[in-house]
């Protein structure tokens, strides 16, 4: 299981975003760069809804339902990951499935243990013109990027992985509102204050 | 050593019966192997009957005991073997695209003969105690390089041969040459190789089984 948040924030403003992970997570961040391709399933293959991407293969499941989880802000969701050898496309492709859509993602992430081990990802994200043509992409939205809190969890613990995201959202509200995904959020008025701030602060450039 | 055959839609059931198989010792320890099989899941007859002609109907999961983190799906009609880490199953589980259908044990005993060690098992059935067949993993520790090993390898089964047939016992071993070339494999011998070779193995045993 993981539970997760995401949001968008400005790409002016990641600058800002990654001096106050920088400081909170005390170590250097990490490049980040994914090329996702999402399989759907065929007709032959069953109806359970089912996103694999690849290479790494991900199997993103069902987030949790029910009165408690819709009272908390972040979505616990079973995740199953398994590193393959690289012919895995082949053979999935075999078994039926098809690619639905490939994305690149450019960018770079941080990890820290607050309560939970949290890993924050900032990335653009990036279509391509022809199929696997990663040196070809270009940003889909070059002035908005992605932000994604994951924790891992367990059935047992995920109160406590909640919480520890939660307030670590709340360190982040100023810049950004993250939510779950799927929950639409927008930009949040205080992030220009807020970066100009944060840069001003650590003796970046002046906004 | 687990291996899963997983099959597509109806499934033969494997009958009693035996193919033996030689591939390729002081008496050192237990050797274990699973071989599953998964069946398609169709959410309806008619799917299955639908299903386009050249998706397989079944393919092999393997796991070794000796490599517990990783686990192996062997496509022959594609002559590809995927290598990837044990959650994979739990990925294939979710997926309900494919189940395990039949699952065989292989279950003996690892033997230190000098150079080469040998891993005799039994092949029976997760669900039933009945005795496909056997199998016997024969390996010269020396050389990894297939080639440069296949004299040495065939002298030692030509000599198991000579001294089982001294014995009089029922059944005998076959030895069936897995092409590894098909399957995108080099001379240099890896576990990939021994995942297409139970796949042989298991090919072969069910045949011999359903004749």
């Amino acid at each position: 299981m993981e539970c997760v948040v995401q949001g968008i924030i400005e790409t002016q403003h990641v600058e800002a975003l990654e001096t106050l992970l920088q400081g909170l997570c005390g170590a250097p961040k990490e490049r980040v760069r994914v090329h996702e391709l999402c399989l759907k399933s065929g007709p032959n293959l069953g109806v359970v809804p089912s996103e694999v991407r690849l290479l790494t293969v991900r199997h993103v499941g069902g987030a949790v339902r029910g009165a408690a989880a819709e009272q908390i802000s972040v979505q616990v969701r079973q995740v199953t990951e398994s590193k393959a050898s690289n012919n895995v496309l082949r053979f999935f492709y075999a078994l039926g499935y098809k690619l639905d859509h490939e994305l690149l993602k450019v960018g770079f992430a941080f990890r820290l243990q607050r309560g939970a081990q949290i890993t924050v990802t900032v990335t653009s994200a990036y279509k391509m013109p022809k199929l696997h043509s990663t040196d070809e992409a270009v940003p889909i939205t070059p002035s908005i990027q992605l932000v994604e809190i994951t924790a891992p969890a367990a059935a047992d613990n995920y109160n406590e992985v909640v919480s520890a995201i939660t307030s670590l959202c709340e360190h982040l509200a100023p810049l950004l509102h993250l939510s779950k995904p799927g929950v639409s959020t927008g930009i949040v008025p205080t992030a220009a204050a807020a970066a100009a701030s944060l840069m001003l602060n650590s003796g970046g450039k002046t906004l | 050593m687990t291996v899963k055959c997983r099959t597509r839609g109806d499934a033969e059931q494997p009958d009693p019966g035996g193919g033996v198989r030689v591939r390729g010792g002081a008496r050192r320890g237990q050797g274990r192997a699973v071989a599953h099989g998964h069946d398609v899941l169709p959410p309806h007859a008619a799917r299955l009957l639908r299903a386009p002609a050249d998706v397989p109907r079944d393919f092999l999961g393997l796991a070794l005991h000796d490599r517990p983190d990783t686990y192996f799906f062997i496509l022959r009609a594609h002559r590809l073997v995927l290598h990837a880490d044990a959650s994979i199953q739990a990925i294939m589980e979710k997926l309900q695209s494919y189940k395990a259908r039949v699952v065989f044990n292989f279950e003996g005993f690892q033997y230190k003969l000098g150079d080469f060690r040998l891993r005799v098992g039994k092949c029976v059935p997760s669900m039933a105690e009945t005795l496909r067949g056997i199998m016997m993993e024969v390996e010269y520790l020396p050389l990894s390089s297939i080639e440069k090993s296949r004299q040495i390898l065939e002298e030692f089964f030509d000599i198991w041969q000579e001294a089982l047939a001294k014995k009089s016992l029922p059944g005998h071993f076959i030895h069936i040459e897995s092409n590894f070339a098909d399957y995108g494999l080099q001379d240099h011998y890896t576990s990939q190789h021994t995942a297409v070779q139970y796949a042989t193995c298991m090919a072969q045993l069910m045949a011999a089984v359903r004749s």
